[in-house]
């Protein structure tokens, strides 16, 4: 019995041991939403723009409507739940607003991000999201913090 | 009319071996059908059914599918679309869809998904002007059963185009030059012809061809927000398939001496529009009647410049397909305020019920009751009661002291909540947090009819209450997509959406923008443009065009503008209790549900939220609507919502289940969420599935699945059989 223990213990630590290599190797690979990857200047900036260019169809608490998915809550996370930032930014980029797609600079589709993050809950940090793909591409949108 | 540059581009490969199935010139080859493993309309057959009797397919190897082709939709338009919504067709081996924020035509084949032809239309600012755009649900086929194949569809800038099955072209002796101008003879007051560049009509839905004549319905822009409630009228048109020749009309808004023009009160008949049929006609051709779901008429949410009852404004109307004559009707739902419209193809089913065969029409909606009528008479198969509903108090609204209400079948969603039993409670502070946030909206009375089922619109306030509560109206139950059914049996098979919670609400709109004095908003907040999916997208908008859109679409944002706080949720998420989402099997023969069952994973954010951990909540099911494919055995439908869990990486599910029990007996993995009813056929001895993918991240594609090739002919499946 105590033989088994020994193994269940010695089990458990290997397990453990691997598990903090692969986490601390996916850390190492990028960021997610929950590291505070914008700040709270920016959410206001955003803001703004937000309620300019994408409130008309994505509503005032970003709750969309019966044609526009939400961008807040579960219809939001359903479709960008493990995907980066960079993935929504080239969304927006490319083909938001609706009837005026690149109407927005790099700049502002950035803020805009910010802004529906922390409205999703996730916190705010010292650092702006950049206004680039590449960077946000290592930023990942995960509903659970890891 | 036809400029070079405007001529369809076409990709013409190697069709000869493909063309050996396909009826020769002067040879009457079988009508098509389901029957022998095609697909010949939107729904399969022309009764709405959404069945085919195919069954290689089945319990025992459905989680053994995979993709036998994908085509990409990306380049028909001039960027990609993310709401497909077709379903293709299939006839004698080819498949012919819609795709793209062009609304281009393409034909493949059924086997490989190689492209045979593609057909485009560009119509400039008429295509840009359209209440409907993006690529539409589909198309409708029609053969003389000689060798004269055609395709036909709706253009986004309302135009009828038939094309040759075979090569894409237009075919010359239809209309002019293989067009025809839906606008013209289309109206407005008392009948003035539309602008036939600007005039707002247009139609997403498919026609409906029926022996040698073609059905057309119409639909207008969103109506929650809209600058007249005098717009343009709805309408239903047949044409001679072979020549586009007008053979009927029938005005959903009925004229002077018109059944039903009494009920628009004070002569209101003239000054209201609307009431179009965007959803999909069904026929009965033995019988040769025509079911037609009519919509609401202007506007969604107030509709005080129309006293009366205002029919066929959401009434399921039965039309002779010769003629057009009505032949009777039933209102569902009397003076809509709700955008309940009538939202999905009826179904015709021949049933027997006490011993009795009835010949029926089965009608699913969005507050998930299925109204169901004997389809020769109009009469309710069991009774339909007229039950007293709350009256509104908005200023000069004229309000139906009762609606219509199946007594049976038993409503097979959620038509209506009970509060606060069915709110939010995985957690005791969350059920709090609904129970407070249920204070900033109307409701009350006792369960449903008076509570939150045709709860009438408020003029809701920041400071006050926001909205009267709804959860079957605007997106609730059974949407677009519609029900299935097996004929066989009698069984209706519908997908609900249980979580879609609508506080109704109008509030004046900008000075200047409406003769209708309330509009979808609140007071308060800034006026928000309610537009279809899509507007703005089609392909011919240009730059200057789409800033002019923009400037007279979007409200001002106020300096250092803050988001209004939802009250709809709780700690992201729906306010109520799961299932979000169900599958039913409602048998007709008795007028009972036989199952229900929860559809879809439960949401990532339900799943991973913080609060919920260790809590153990069962399958919930997901919001949304989805269509249903039905078959020997099996009920197939995708999943709404994507995922990511222990069982499957991110990603959406197309699910089978037994359609017996309910039971959940297969799933394959799709890249992205169901955005259009599935199909299935058979060619070389194998069955496909081709179910439209496309939401979020991910831009449209039709997938093809089938059972391996080797494990084809393991079973001696791979035979001759078409």
């Amino acid at each position: 019995m105590r033989d088994a223990r020994e193994r269940a213990a010695l089990s458990a630590i290997v397990i453990a041991c691997v598990m903090f290599v692969v986490v601390a190797f996916a850390q190492s690979a990028g960021s997610s939403v929950w590291d505070g990857v914008f700040t709270d200047e920016q959410v206001k900036r955003g803001a703004v723009s937000y309620q300019q260019e994408c409130s008309n169809c994505h509503g005032a608490a970003l709750e969309g409507g019966d044609m526009t998915p939400p961008l807040v809550g579960g219809g939001f996370t359903s479709n960008w739940n493990d995907l980066t930032v960079g993935d929504l930014f080239d969304r927006i980029r490319l083909t938001m607003p609706l009837d005026s797609p690149g109407k927005l600079s790099r700049q502002q589709n950035a803020d805009v991000i910010a802004f529906i993050l922390k409205t999703n809950a996730w916190p705010s940090g010292t650092t702006d999201l950049p206004p680039e793909s590449g960077a946000l591409k290592q930023i990942k949108i995960e509903t659970a913090r890891r | 009319m036809w400029r070079p540059m405007q001529r369809p581009a076409l990709v013409v490969t190697a069709l000869g071996t493909l063309w050996l199935s396909v009826g020769t010139s002067g040879q009457s080859t079988p009508a098509s059908s389901t029957s022998n493993g095609e697909w010949p309309h939107y729904t399969g057959d022309l009764r709405g059914t959404k069945y085919s009797p195919l069954d290689q397919i089945n319990a025992s190897n459905f989680n053994k599918l995979e993709i036998a082709w994908r085509f990409k939709t990306d380049s028909l338009g001039t960027r990609p679309e993310y709401k497909l919504e077709g379903t293709p067709l299939m006839v004698s081996g080819v498949l012919y869809a819609t795709g793209g924020t062009r609304r281009a035509v393409v034909a493949l084949d059924a086997q490989s998904g190689e492209l045979l032809w593609v057909h485009r239309y560009p119509e400039g600012p008429r295509g840009a002007n359209a209440p409907r755009q993006l690529s539409g649900r589909g198309l409708a086929y029609w053969s003389d059963g000689r060798g004269d194949n055609r395709v036909l569809y709706v253009t986004p800038g309302y135009r009828l185009i038939a094309l040759n099955a075979k090569t894409g072209l237009p075919i010359k002796s239809f209309g002019k030059d293989g067009v025809l101008d839906l606008k013209a003879g289309v109206v407005f007051g008392s009948g003035q012809q539309i602008d036939l560049e600007t005039g707002e009509i247009g139609l997403h839905s498919t026609p409906t061809v029926v022996k040698d004549t073609i059905i057309v319905g119409s639909s207008m822009k969103e109506g929650m927000t809209i600058t007249t409630h005098n717009n343009t009228k709805g309408l239903v048109r047949a044409f001679d398939v072979r020549t586009g020749k007008l053979q009927w009309t029938f005005n959903t808004i009925p004229r002077p001496g018109e059944v039903g023009n009494d009920t628009w009160l004070n002569g209101s008949w003239a000054v209201n529009g609307n009431a179009g049929v965007w959803t999909q006609i069904t026929v009965d051709e033995e019988l040769g009647l025509v079911y037609l779901p009519v919509e609401s008429p202007s506007s969604d949410y107030y509709g005080g410049k129309r006293p009366g009852n205002n029919l066929f404004g959401e009434s399921l109307v039965c039309v002779d397909l010769k003629t057009g004559q009505r032949k009777w009707h039933f209102q569902l739902v009397h003076h809509p305020i709700w955008d309940h419209d009538i939202s999905s193809a009826p179904l015709l089913l021949d049933v027997t019920i006490d011993g009795k065969p009835r010949k029926l029409v089965a009608q699913p909606t969005k507050q998930t009751f299925l109204y169901v009528f004997d389809r020769v008479t109009g009469e309710p198969v069991w009774p339909i009661v007229e039950t007293k509903v709350p009256p509104g108090d908005v200023p000069g609204e004229w309000y139906s002291p009762t609606q219509p209400i199946p007594s049976k079948p038993p409503a097979y969603g959620r038509p209506g909540l009970r509060i606060p039993d069915e709110l939010i409670d995985f957690t005791p502070d969350m059920r709090a947090q609904a129970v407070e946030n249920m204070k900033r909206y109307k409701w009350g009375g006792d369960y449903p009819y008076s509570g939150t089922l045709y709860n009438p619109p408020i003029v809701g306030d920041v400071k006050g209450l926001l909205g009267a509560l709804n959860l079957g109206n605007a997106s609730g139950g059974t949407n677009w997509p519609g029900a299935g059914a097996d004929p066989e049996t009698g069984i209706v098979y519908a997908q609900a959406n249980m979580s879609a919670f609508t506080p109704e609400s109008v509030a004046p709109p900008p000075a200047g923008f409406s003769d209708i004095p309330y509009q979808a908003g609140v007071v308060g907040q800034p006026f928000r443009l309610r537009v279809a999916a899509g507007t703005g997208t089609y392909a011919d908008v240009n730059q200057a065009q789409r800033a002019a859109v923009e400037e007279a679409t979007s409200p001002a944002a106020p300096a250092g503008a803050q988001p209004a706080r939802a009250y709809n949720a709780v700690e992201g998420l729906s306010m109520v209790k799961p299932p979000y989402g169900v599958m039913s099997a409602i048998d007709l023969r008795r007028g009972e549900l036989k199952w229900q069952v929860p559809h879809g994973d439960t949401p990532d954010i339900v799943r991973n939220h913080a609060k919920l951990k260790g809590i153990n909540i069962p399958k919930t099911g997901q919001g949304g609507s989805v269509g249903v494919l039905v078959t020997k055995t099996l009920v197939i439908a995708g999943d709404p919502l994507v995922t990511t869990t222990p069982n499957h990486p991110r990603g959406a599910m197309m699910r089978a289940y037994n359609k017996e029990t309910g039971e959940e007996v297969g799933a394959v993995w799709m890249p992205a969420q169901v955005s259009g009813s599935p199909m299935t056929y058979r060619i070389g001895g194998r069955q496909f599935i081709v179910i439209a993918v496309s939401g979020g991240n991910y831009s449209g594609e039709y997938i093809a699945f089938a059972l391996p090739a080797s494990d084809l002919r393991d079973t001696g499946g791979g035979g001759t059989q078409q």
